[in-house]
């Protein structure tokens, strides 16, 4: 692969395993910020969101160690850079779109003098 | 009048009985897609099996073009199921869209009939026009693809129709665009040109941009409709997360086919392109998982449809694995490089297919059995219960046996053949002779039992469940007629 003009620097021999590994944690740490983050803040539980935020170091861990391994240099660092603050921010975003869209829930029920059993949490008020 | 626990087709409305023949071919395509694999993988292990009968050229083509077509008839089949209900208006020019699926239908009749029995012709243009078009996944001959196109045409008229007599909305609106893209996609893949490079290029369009966007895309609608009526998630919620999903997939997507333009002779670009976008794919994936489990924990998992909820899980969860963890694991250049042309890829192809959309298909079967029998009772403790759980479990663990199976053969070979030999001829059967591949082939076919054992259940529930039942389906309202439709509804006897 040298003829790639040094865009690309394959993976060495020895380092196949660490990088699959590494590319399956980046995924798994992400989805368990996720998970943990959104129920942290549903069940207002902040302890289960730092768990989140442990997660998320697990994940910076796994991205950099893939970075290292597949060569992520160059033009390659913006990936690194796309992926941390990507899955930093997307459970933030995710997460203030949905409490809109129940906020906004709460208001129709009321005005349709059905807001019984409200949806949401107390812990999102 | 419904006859609650009768199979029935009083009990459906127009869309819903169409909907149920094309959910009826799917399943037994799907059966199809299962015989051929094994008979596929049995040559793995016995290359002289069927040789100069069904050669596995034959056998693993006759596997994904039935794979792909019963996945689409499952798609067309949920989209008439949900379509009036969405739009609250029954489906328009419903006698056309009949008539399209038996033209369909026979169509893949005689294709499959002349896959198995001429099996493929001469280099020239006839046999692309008669017989196999050669391009894997979509080798219906020219005047198939036409035919398929006309079709297509039929369907979405009774789509935007329907959408526009009733009402449109945000699910309705998700579906009408995305079809329009999907069918438009099809017609990448039918035009011919010697030069392979460029014949890929284009082949890629359509296999890419389906199963990574516009596919993605469609399961997302679809799957925002089935949360509504198995767990009663209000719309709002669902349509929210759609167009968040809409909008990560199509953003990473459309240029992660790049992932599949490294080693085809197109531009160098493509490496960064391609490895930049498609590492970034998993994200909406993540996203559709953790709003899954979040609705169904928040709803206590208490649904109309147990199997349907159960299945509509899986998919989150095989699209998340499949898709997301599999696809990452190979999608940098810097690795692709020695993964590319190993048991890596359908290793990935198994679970990613499976979880994503064989999955979600299944769930919608669930709704229309749930409904062909007058709505019956679908919860826990239903009659036979074991059926459908087994179906799941062995489906399930099948399918990740093979992958697993094919992950150390692949693993293997990127080793063997790819980094230590170079790609030379000698590295590829010093791999394939390699005790690791020799055996991961064995369990691949062992796993594939399993797997066919699931199917077997799967149809026999699909067919029996419900049978007898006098309880009517458990109603989930609104959320905030939770409480109510809970005391309404019929005891559980679990
Ligand atoms: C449900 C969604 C998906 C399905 C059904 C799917 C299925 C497949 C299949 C069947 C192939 C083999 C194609 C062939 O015959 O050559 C393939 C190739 C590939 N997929 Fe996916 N895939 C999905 C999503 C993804 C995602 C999200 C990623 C990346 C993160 C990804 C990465 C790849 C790569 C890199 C290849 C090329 C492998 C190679 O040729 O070396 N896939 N996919
Ligand atoms: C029931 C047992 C099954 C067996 C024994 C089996 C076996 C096989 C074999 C031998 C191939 C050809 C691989 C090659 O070219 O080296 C194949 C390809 C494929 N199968 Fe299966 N299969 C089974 C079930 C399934 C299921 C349930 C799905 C998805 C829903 C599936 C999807 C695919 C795909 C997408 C490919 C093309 C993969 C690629 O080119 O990368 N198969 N299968
Ligand atoms: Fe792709």
């Amino acid at each position: 692969m040298e003829d790639c003009d040094g865009m690309l620097q394959p993976v060495e021999l020895q380092d196949f395993f660490i990088t699959f590994f590494s590319a399956a944690m980046v995924i798994l740490f992400g989805a368990l910020y996720a998970m943990l983050f959104a129920w942290g803040r549903l069940h207002n539980r902040p302890r289960l969101v730092w768990w989140g935020y442990a997660a998320y170091a697990g994940l910076v861990a796994a991205v950099l160690t893939l970075a290292d391994a597949t060569h992520l240099t160059g033009l390659w660092t913006w990936l690194v850079v796309a992926m941390l603050v990507g899955y930093l921010v997307a459970p933030h975003a995710i997460w203030h779109l949905c409490q809109g869209t129940h906020a906004g829930m709460e208001d129709e029920e009321a005005a349709a003098g059905q807001g019984r059993a409200s949806p949401v949490h107390p812990a999102q008020r | 009048m419904t006859r609650v626990g009768v199979l029935d087709s009083s009990n459906l409305t127009g869309g819903q009985r169409l909907a149920v023949k094309y959910f009826t071919v799917a399943l037994v395509l799907f059966g199809a897609q299962i015989l051929f694999g094994l008979l596929a993988g049995l040559q793995y292990l016995k290359p002289d099996f069927l040789y100069g009968v069904l050669d596995f050229n034959v056998n693993r083509m006759v596997h994904i073009n039935a794979m792909v077509v019963w996945m689409l008839y499952g798609f067309l089949g949920s989209v008439y199921w949900l379509m009036e209900d969405e739009a609250q208006h029954p489906v328009v020019g419903l006698k056309l869209g009949e008539i399209a699926f038996w033209v369909l239908t026979l169509a893949v009749t005689v294709v499959v009939l002349v896959y198995l029995f001429v099996q493929y012709g001469p280099g020239d243009i006839k046999t692309i026009w008669f017989i196999n078009e050669g391009r894997e996944y979509i080798e219906a001959p020219r005047w198939a693809d036409i035919g398929i196109v006309v079709v297509v045409l039929v369907f979405y008229f009774n789509v935007l129709a329907t959408f526009i007599k009733g009402r449109f909305t945000g699910i309705g609106g998700v579906i009408v665009l995305d079809l329009f893209a999907l069918a438009g996609l099809y017609l990448a893949g039918m035009f011919f040109t010697p030069n392979i490079s460029i014949d890929q290029y284009w082949w890629w369009w359509v296999i890419h941009l389906w199963v990574e966007a516009t596919w993605e895309v469609l399961v997302g609608a679809i799957m925002a409709w089935g949360l509504m009526k198995t767990l009663g998630v209000s719309r709002r919620i669902v349509q929210t997360w759609l167009y968040i999903e809409v909008a990560l997939m199509f953003g990473s997507g459309i240029l992660g086919l790049g992932h599949h333009y490294f080693w085809i002779g197109t531009p160098d670009y493509w490496f960064e392109i391609g490895g930049f976008f498609s590492a970034l794919e998993p994200i909406p994936l993540v996203a559709m998982v953790v709003h899954s489990l979040y609705d169904a924990g928040k709803h206590h998992m208490k649904s109309s449809n147990h199997p349907a909820l159960a299945w509509l899980i899986a998919h989150a969860f095989g699209n998340f694995l499949g898709a997301g963890v599999w696809g990452f694991m190979h999608t940098l250049p810097q690795i692709n490089l020695y993964t590319h042309g190993t048991q890596w890829t359908p290793s990935h192809g198994h679970l990613a297919f499976f979880g994503a959309y064989a999955t979600i298909n299944i769930a919608f079967f669930y709704l229309a059995a749930q409904q062909w029998r007058g709505n019956v009772y679908m919860g826990a403790g239903i009659a036979g219960a074991w059926r459908w759980k087994w179906a799941l479990t062995l489906l399930s663990v099948g399918v990740l046996g093979m992958t697993m199976a094919l992950l150390i053969a692949g693993y293997e070979q990127s080793f063997i053949e790819r980094a230590i030999n170079g790609s030379t001829w000698a590295g590829y059967f010093e791999a394939q002779n390699h005790p690791w591949f020799q055996q991961a082939m064995w369990w691949r076919q062992i796993f594939g039992w399993v797997t066919a054992a699931g199917y077997l259940l799967l149809v026999w529930d699909l067919l029996a469940i419900g049978a007898g039942e006098t309880r009517t389906a458990t109603r989930v309202g609104h959320e905030s007629e939770e409480a109510e439709a809970g005391a309404e509804a019929a005891p559980a006897t679990a």
